[in-house]
């Protein structure tokens, strides 16, 4: 299975609020037959710009990140599940490569 | 450079002709055949050059003699190489394959490894406060020695 990382922007919320939040999130992606690999917590930042979401003007969020396995047919259905979330200010799915091994094959020819 | 053999006595001329020759009709230079001949080759009689057939028949012999020797060791030198790079070949396929599977082999514990960290519904709670009480940092810079360069503005 494809390793992803989801970044989530969540609304800035009181400690109980954003771990109910994040347990809803991850329970989504168990229920899809993801593996969750870990959960970090890049803080809580001023937005680089306001962001409007459900109603709502944001300028400050917590980031998080996300990264787990899933199969690709899931994304689609999850991102608009999340997309509906009214906590969430924006999530983004990414891909991660494995890294790039360093053998002697590609490069500038000297 | 090849002695050319040709005119009229071809026939003649092939049985005693040396094997390095090449039997070809002779090639016209600069005249054509309606050109009249040159003053100075009037009444020339152009002789090739005397060859003693006992020689002749002897060279002939060893020269056969020894391109059959020469012929036989280069088609068996070259089997040779041919056999040693197949060899060479398969060595190397084979030692790609087993790295292959090792590493494979490798990546898979590794990833059982790692499977121990993973969240499940248990800790999910437990690790989710984790996040919360550590948030991480990734705004920083590295120098060409490695070493970490902090220096964002706090918001």
């Amino acid at each position: 299975m494809p390793r992803y990382e989801l970044a989530l922007i969540l609304k800035t919320m009181q400690r109980p609020e954003t771990a109910a939040t994040l347990r809803r999130t991850v329970e989504t992606l168990m229920e899809r037959g993801a593996v969750v690999r870990n959960l970090e917590n890049l803080g809580e930042k001023l937005l680089p710009y306001k962001m409007a979401k459900h109603n709502q003007s944001h300028t400050r969020g917590t980031y998080f990140l996300l990264d787990f396995y899933a199969a690709p047919s899931i994304l689609n259905r999850l991102l608009d599940h999340l997309h509906r979330d009214v906590d969430v200010v924006r999530s983004t799915v990414l891909r991660k490569d494995p890294e790039v091994s360093n053998s002697n094959c590609c490069g500038p020819k000297s | 450079m090849f002695q050319v053999i040709g005119g009229r006595s071809v026939q003649a001329a092939r049985l005693v002709a040396p094997r390095s020759a090449v039997l070809v009709e002779a090639v016209r230079g600069r005249k054509s055949r309606t050109d009249p001949v040159a003053k100075s080759k009037e009444g020339r009689i152009k002789e090739p050059p005397p060859v003693d057939p006992v020689e002749m028949v002897v060279l002939k012999e060893r020269y056969s003699e020894y391109q059959m020797i020469m012929r036989a060791l280069r088609v068996q030198v070259e089997k040779q190489e041919a056999e040693r790079k197949q060899e060479d070949a398969a060595a190397k396929r084979e030692r790609e394959q087993q790295e292959f599977i090792r590493e494979k082999e490798r990546e898979i514990l590794q990833l059982q490894e790692d499977a121990k960290t993973f969240i499940t519904m248990e800790n999910l709670d437990q690790r989710i406060e984790e996040a919360l009480d550590n948030p991480k940092n990734y705004n920083f810079a590295i120098d060409k020695e490695g070493r970490v360069v902090k220096q964002t503005i706090l918001q």
